[in-house]
């Protein structure tokens, strides 16, 4: 017979309170894990949907990519050695529409590779989310650093750095723009050798997207959120059982002294939490997919189904955790005091 | 026949920095199908013997032979399967668990007895048990609707429905009034003789010594 799960029937509410708070903590977990992941895409998908691999900086840039400088002959070894690897730069700036509407852009140019699309002079190629705000194939763009006119030419899908859309273009209308004629870095995928160089610096993809200035700044501070909400799951399941547990001191003793093992006392306890975190899990695992269906275009939420689980998985362990070290207590219940203490 | 033996237990309790000796060399012995009844002034250590005689507390000195063992040589896991096996327990209250029927407290008993009992054949058992007590019509309560009394014989079918050996019984009748103790007493001796239990009941109630068939009499933390 299950003590535990008949318990629960017989004192409905009290779980009930315990499952909507597990419930709604879990529900925000999730949430602002999906705000954290879409914001991330939407920071820097240009880098993050790239392959594992090393980005190279020149030393003296000091982690800000648009101080860095690769001198070409260097470029040159890098890309002749490497057969995957990519030299690029990215700058912000404006592009202005016919109608005189401004977009701002991150304007990246590449050498050829298969990372990036291919363009020509006077062309540009946009991440999509222009193309839903209006903007069409053969459309006539211009930018005041640049003398002719672009022509869009095609879009591609989730290219945003900075949190804005990309523009590629052609490395000699970037070098025009700019007046840079030497690219800011070297990717190379993994796989590949990738070795100190004299005055470059290598960076991890993780690293690099943390020089992005708010990358790290939007990451950090709303996985610390996430985290935080995890350990205070943890500790809601601590205090709950723990406050049960010593309204109940009387009942487990006399369990004890009629025979029933400890270990049934802990089960008894882990089956509650185990029914209480998989019910609410379950409900706000539910509300979150629902949610990614119905977000707003504009709101950057991306949840995986990965990431549900495992956050989910995350918090059954912090669940069980917290319950079985408020359970400790149960351990040192003596069954003696319970009987001499009087009725329960 | 004799089924438990006591014999010379000391039980010393620290109080503070004082040792005081409680029970200073005891001796009794249990038979089946009898009820020992336990008396002596308050505080005189009848309630430290019981324990001490069910496994819920140790001796300092001396030995308690249970079917030929000493229980106090065991460790703690097999003291407590005599405990859950071959003993059972009534006490001043009845000390049911709050969110089970009246039923399912006796299921709960013949679990922790591992009586392995199939489900048809427990719920037999349970339902003469409880008409044995009288309270066949009430299988479906919690303990919150039950009286005093009516606790207190679904305690005595929660300490005898997985057919122990032996019955600890401390005061069990201290909570109730004159007729409801008596019909306790009754009922406890019926069991008793019916079932072929050693029973070892503390009472400081008189009229309750009627019921014995042995009387003890503690005083100075000896038998008298
Ligand atoms: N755990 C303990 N620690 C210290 N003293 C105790 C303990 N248990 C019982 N005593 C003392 O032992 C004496 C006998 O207690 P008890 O066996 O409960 O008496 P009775 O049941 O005969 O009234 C009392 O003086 C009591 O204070
Ligand atoms: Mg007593």
């Amino acid at each position: 017979m299950n003590i535990g799960w008949k318990e629960m029937k017989k004192n409905k509410g009290k779980f009930l309170i315990l499952g909507s708070i597990v419930f709604l903590v879990s529900l925000l977990t999730f949430i602002i894990s999906g705000l954290a992941s879409g914001l991330s895409q939407d920071n820097a998908a240009l880098i993050k949907d790239l392959p594992n691999g090393s980005f190279y900086m020149s030393e003296d840039a000091e982690e800000t990519y648009n101080l860095s400088r690769i001198d070409s002959s260097t470029q040159e070894r890098l890309l002749n050695k490497e057969e995957d690897a990519v030299a690029l730069s990215i700058q912000m700036g404006f592009l202005n529409e016919e109608a005189g509407k401004q977009r701002s852009v991150a304007f990246v140019t590449a050498t050829d590779s298969t990372f990036f699309p291919h363009v020509k002079r006077g062309e540009i190629v946009l991440d999509r989310s222009l193309q839903e705000e209006g903007v069409k194939i053969g459309d006539t763009l211009t930018n005041n650093q640049y003398n002719g006119q672009f022509i869009v030419k095609g879009f591609v899908d989730q290219k945003k750095y900075s949190h804005a859309p990309v523009a590629f273009i052609h490395m000699r209308d970037y070098q025009d723009m700019y007046r840079a004629l030497e690219m800011q870095f070297v990717f190379v995928p993994d796989g590949e050798l990738s070795h100190v160089i004299a005055g470059l610096q290598l960076f991890s993809k993780k690293d690099f997207l943390n020089t992005i200035p708010s990358y790290s700044a939007e990451q950090m501070s709303l996985n610390m959120i996430v985290w935080f909400l995890v350990v205070i799951s943890g500790m809601l399941f601590a205090i709950f059982f723990y406050m049960m547990n010593v309204q109940k001191m009387g009942l487990y003793g006399i369990l004890k002294a009629i025979g029933v093992k400890t270990n049934a006392l802990f089960k008894m306890m882990w089956t509650q939490m185990m029914v209480i975190t998989v019910m609410a899990l379950c409900l706000s695992i539910a509300i979150s997919q629902v949610f990614t269906q119905i977000a707003p275009n504009g709101m950057p939420f991306h949840l995986t189904m990965e990431t549900t689980i495992q956050l989910s998985i995350i918090f059954l362990v912090i669940g069980f955790i917290g319950a079985t070290l408020s359970g400790i207590q149960i351990k040192k219940v003596e069954p003696l005091q319970a009987i001499q203490q009087g009725e329960v | 026949m004799t089924i438990f033996t006591i014999d010379e237990v000391r039980k010393t309790f620290l109080n503070g920095e004082v040792k005081e000796e409680i029970l200073k060399g005891v001796n009794l012995s249990l038979k089946e199908g009898e009820i020992t009844a336990l008396v002596g002034a308050s505080g005189s250590g009848k309630s430290t013997l019981l324990t001490i005689a069910a496994g819920l507390q140790r001796a300092s000195d001396g030995q308690v032979i249970f079917e030929g063992e000493n229980m106090i040589s065991m460790n703690s896991e097999q003291v407590r399967k005599i405990r859950a096996c071959k003993f059972g327990f009534v006490f001043q209250f009845a000390h049911l668990v709050p969110f089970l029927t009246v039923e399912e407290q006796l299921m709960l008993m013949l679990d922790v007895a591992e009586t392995k009992l199939k489900k048809d054949e427990a719920q037999k058992e349970i339902n003469k048990l409880l008409g044995l007590v009288e309270m066949s019509h009430r299988k479906k309560a919690y303990p919150s609707s039950l009286s005093g009394g009516e606790k207190q014989r679904i305690a005595i079918a929660r300490a005898i429905i997985h057919k122990p050996k032996v019955l600890f019984a401390d005061e069990p009748t201290a909570s109730l009034d004159s007729k409801r103790s008596k019909d306790v007493m009754k009922l406890i001796r019926d069991l008793t003789k019916t079932l072929n239990i050693a029973t070892l009941m503390v009472t400081h109630d008189e009229e309750m010594l009627t019921y014995a068939d042995q009387i003890i009499t503690i005083s100075d933390g000896q038998v008298v």
